[in-house]
């Protein structure tokens, strides 16, 4: 089955439009439900509808399995800290994060849109959103290889159902990059993320990203990111950032103003003119 | 004139290159002691991300001003705390309460910010770099997690020789 990536052009009005509806949800649920529900009721089946949030960073495995030699290579050039000036973090400038460190870095508040066969994944940082695909076809073979098709930031997803409440996305040809992490975990061009999502009753949701990898890390499949998340079901939640009233954006201007007048400054020791 | 061309070369370099002679600043080059500056005046506010920027001037016991910026946190989480784009502007006299870069450099970290009218911004806290557990069988995953790395944290170049 061909692989159908320019119809998501095709279908962009609809993808607005459910964007719209996602972000509108919660003021409309804040007017008809002002106190938080007590008691979460069971999980709907087959269905994630709505915004979700929780931390805005995944818990990450300390148990990232040994690197090859061509991993670890591309691990000691990435330096993060997107704060500091010697960082190559690519946040620092704004850059994409893609997959698969788009689901563990800044994904506080993010939901699904479901539609005939696809999902849309929608992220409040920065305001992206990601395709996947329900309907049964096949990932593409070869990506970023000869002959076979480019890889993209976030790559190509799809994803089933397994029982009645876990959507479990696959996703390969991702562009090599993007960063595993904020930790500066590398990952392959061939490398194959699968994200879990669990959902145990009506308000809660947990999410693990694991990763295969065999051309930089020695033991495939590894966890390598976890998460638990709230259904938002209005703006009173405590826990909840404001949904939809502030720009969680970078902003490639701010961040170079930033720069400038932070973090160069500060990583000058005034006393000998010299780096510290 | 010709230091504004400077700094923009550089900043071109940090920005062309990923990573320059300059080392890793994060929180760790704050001082953990917060310095408390009153009657100062607002000369800027940069609302925004990464960090929002809170210029002013300090006229110090001998009369000469210094020019400050401190950073804040990102837009969107100072909304949480009731600091909003237009809630502090230029020409406002406040107190600032922050943490100072260690290296004497006029930039720093907010703590709080004390209108005239009394109302505050800010937690008051330091957000700095937090030890991270590596034994554990998870992080969580801020800058500090980078420390659980094989090699431990790697921020600069002269951190990698």
């Amino acid at each position: 089955m061909r692989f159908h990536v320019w119809s998501v052009l095709k279908s962009s009005a609809a993808i607005a439009a459910a964007v719209i509806l996602l972000a509108s949800a919660p003021q409309a649920a804040s007017s008809q439900n002002a106190e938080p529900e007590k008691q979460s009721g069971p999980a709907p089946v087959h269905d994630l509808w709505g915004m979700w949030t929780g931390p805005n960073e995944g818990l990450l495995s300390n148990r990232v399995p040994t690197m090859t030699p061509a991993g670890r290579a591309k691990l000691d050039a990435n330096i993060p800290d997107p704060f500091s000036a010697s960082s190559n973090d690519p946040w620092k400038t704004c850059d994409p994060f893609g997959m698969p460190r788009g689901v563990n870095n800044q994904y506080g508040l993010f939901g699904f849109a479901q539609m005939p066969g696809r999902i849309i994944i929608v992220n409040g940082f920065n305001r992206t959103w990601r395709e996947v695909w329900m309907d049964g076809r096949k990932l593409p073979q070869n990506i970023g290889h000869e002959g076979g098709p480019s890889a993209m930031y976030n790559g190509y997803s799809v994803g089933h159902w397994e029982g009645n409440n876990t959507l479990v996305v696959e996703t390969v040809g991702m562009d090599e990059r993007t960063w595993m992490d904020r930790r500066g975990y590398p990952h392959s061009v061939d490398a194959k993320v699968i994200e879990r999502y669990t959902r145990s009753d009506f308000d809660h949701l947990s999410m693990t990203e694991t990763v295969d990898d065999p051309a930089y890390y020695t033991q495939n499949p590894f966890l390598f990111a976890k998460q638990d998340y709230r259904f938002v079901r209005n703006q009173t939640d405590l826990n909840a950032p404001i949904p939809f009233t502030s720009d969680r954006l970078c902003i490639p201007s701010q961040a170079m103003d930033y720069m400038k007048a932070i973090g160069l400054p500060a990583d000058i020791d005034s006393a000998t003119g010299q780096k510290k | 004139m010709t230091t504004r061309l400077t700094l923009g070369i550089v900043l071109v370099a940090v920005f062309a290159l990923g990573s320059t002679a300059y080392a890793h600043h994060g929180s760790a080059s704050y001082s953990q002691q917060p310095t408390t500056l009153k009657d100062v005046t607002v000369t800027q506010v940069n609302w925004g991300n990464p960090h929002t920027l809170l210029f002013f001037d300090h006229k110090d016991e001998k009369g000469t001003v210094q020019h400050w910026v401190a950073e804040a946190n990102a837009a969107s989480t100072l909304s949480t705390s009731g600091w909003t784009k237009n809630a502090i502007k230029y020409g406002d006299k406040v107190t600032v309460v922050f943490y100072a870069a260690k290296n004497g450099q006029t930039v720093g970290r907010v703590g709080k910010v004390v209108l005239a009218d009394g109302r505050e911004f800010g937690d008051g806290s330091l957000i700095g770099d937090r030890p991270s557990v590596c034994d554990d069988e998870f992080t969580t995953g801020g800058n500090e997690a980078a420390a659980c790395r094989p090699g431990g944290r790697i921020t600069n170049n002269d951190q990698k020789r």
